[in-house]
């Protein structure tokens, strides 16, 4: 079995049964997490920031930063590992906030907010989501079986 | 609750800083160290030389010429800043393994202090205003207090984090649990230490910029409070309860940075923290 840890503003994925796919740390970062149990194959991406359009020369070295060029790439990398989009089941978790009267540190909530825009376009449903909150995260996705947890603050739940 | 004399004396107990990076922060600060002072104060030290050389070399200054000694190093980079990065070098060396309580070991430490010092050099070029001095060196060391006071919160961690999952922030639940919080505590590490009076008061107001009672270092109080921010937002050495803080709104205000702003830094800042923080890892721990 070999763990395969996502840094942030990058992602992975595996066709290996046995792997563990894990991310540390989502704090405004999100974590989306796809599944498909035909192929049986997984893949997570740990981005940092909604649009890419902030800075577009990091978006041509480090696409799994943003949302808008990240997810997209995580499911063509899915694609082309043989998956099939019909029986992806995708899983989100992270997006938590500061306490910030202003909203100018929301960049969790701005995350969601793309998010749920490119996949209304996209036509993707979320099986399951644990967001939000001033609570940092940490991700693990089981590729052979598909099972989703997340730890915070010491207790770990099933996604 | 445990006595707050317990914390006080773990401060009086916590390992100095080597000589060295006193010797250094002080050349720091004073406007007349040469940089003859500066080589004697580093020579001893072949490690930190050698750090030092790694540093002045790395992407984050952008150096063309390449930096072969320390007198050249001074030359290319200015004594204050030369001085400011082994000072900092020098304290990556004292951090202990663990650093309990928080659930972090020194790897997450030191890249979260490095995460806040990077950024508020960042967010003071993106406000158009000069760079306060001690900027890095605020940044890299306004955590100070929990070194002291991370074996405390171990033994609490139960009560404190109930507190913070029913929706208390960080600093205040440690306030309720030990009475003090690490804020306070790294006003008395930088008193211990010695440290500069700019680094204290980062230390002691990060988290409550508002409540700053004097006007001289409220810019660099804002710039550390909104890098520690930006840094837990970016999961950078995030630990268990350090998301639960509040943004203070006037330091948003008066620093006039917007979110757009506040991505671009974080997006541009990424990989420089991860190059710095690699380059003068603490032994203690890894990430």
């Amino acid at each position: 079995m070999s763990t395969l840890t996502v840094d942030i503003s990058d992602l992975q994925v595996s066709a290996a049964p046995e792997d563990l796919i894990i991310t540390y740390a989502l704090g405004s970062c999100i974590a989306v997490m796809v599944h498909d149990p035909v192929r049986v194959a997984a893949g997570m991406i740990h981005y940092m920031l909604p649009l890419s359009e902030t800075s577009p020369e990091k978006a041509k070295t480090r696409p799994a930063m943003f949302a808008d060029t990240g997810i997209p790439l995580l499911f063509q990398t899915m694609y082309r590992l043989g998956c099939d989009k019909k029986n992806l089941v995708v899983k989100v978790t992270g997006g938590g906030a500061l306490y910030d009267d202003k909203g100018f540190f929301s960049i969790g909530k701005r995350n969601y907010t793309i998010l749920r825009k490119m996949f209304w376009k996209a036509g993707v449903i979320i099986a399951a989501e644990d967001v939000g909150g001033a609570r940092s995260r940490t991700a693990r996705l089981h590729v052979g079986t598909g099972r989703c947890t997340v730890s915070s603050q010491g207790e770990e739940t099933e996604l | 609750m445990i006595a707050t004399q317990c914390i006080v004396d773990a401060v009086r107990d916590l390992p100095t800083l080597p000589a060295a990076a006193m010797r250094l922060a002080e050349l720091a600060r004073d406007e007349r160290s040469s940089s003859a002072d500066f080589e004697r104060a580093i020579r001893p030290d072949p490690a930190l030389t050698a750090n030092l050389l790694r540093i002045a070399n790395s992407a984050y200054f952008g150096l063309r010429a390449r930096v072969d000694s320390v007198r050249n190093a001074v030359t290319l980079l200015g004594l204050r800043r030369v001085s400011e990065m082994a000072a900092a070098a020098a304290f990556a060396q004292t951090l202990p393994a663990r650093i309990p309580g928080y659930g972090m070991d020194a790897g997450q430490f030191w890249l979260h202090s490095v995460a806040v010092a990077v950024l508020a050099e960042r967010l003071a070029v993106e406000t158009q205003l000069p760079r306060p001095d001690s900027t890095f060196t605020a940044g890299l060391l306004h955590d100070v207090g929990k070194l002291a006071v991370a074996a405390f919160v171990s033994s609490s961690s139960a009560d404190l984090f109930a507190r913070v999952r029913a929706g208390a922030v960080l600093a205040e639940a440690e306030r309720e649990v030990l009475g003090l919080d690490h804020a306070q505590v790294g006003e008395l590490v930088a008193s211990a230490w010695s440290l500069p009076p700019a680094v204290a008061a980062v230390a002691r107001w990060h988290h409550t910029p508002d409540g700053l009672p004097l006007l001289e270092h409220r810019r660099l109080v804002d710039l550390v409070h909104a890098a520690d921010a930006l840094a837990h937002a970016m999961g950078l050495g995030a630990d268990r309860g350090e998301l639960a803080r509040k943004v203070e709104s006037g330091a948003s205000e008066r620093m006039g940075l917007r979110a757009r702003a506040l991505e671009r830094v974080a997006g541009e800042s990424l990989d420089a923290i991860r190059d710095m923080a690699a380059l003068f890892a603490p032994s203690g721990g890894r990430r």
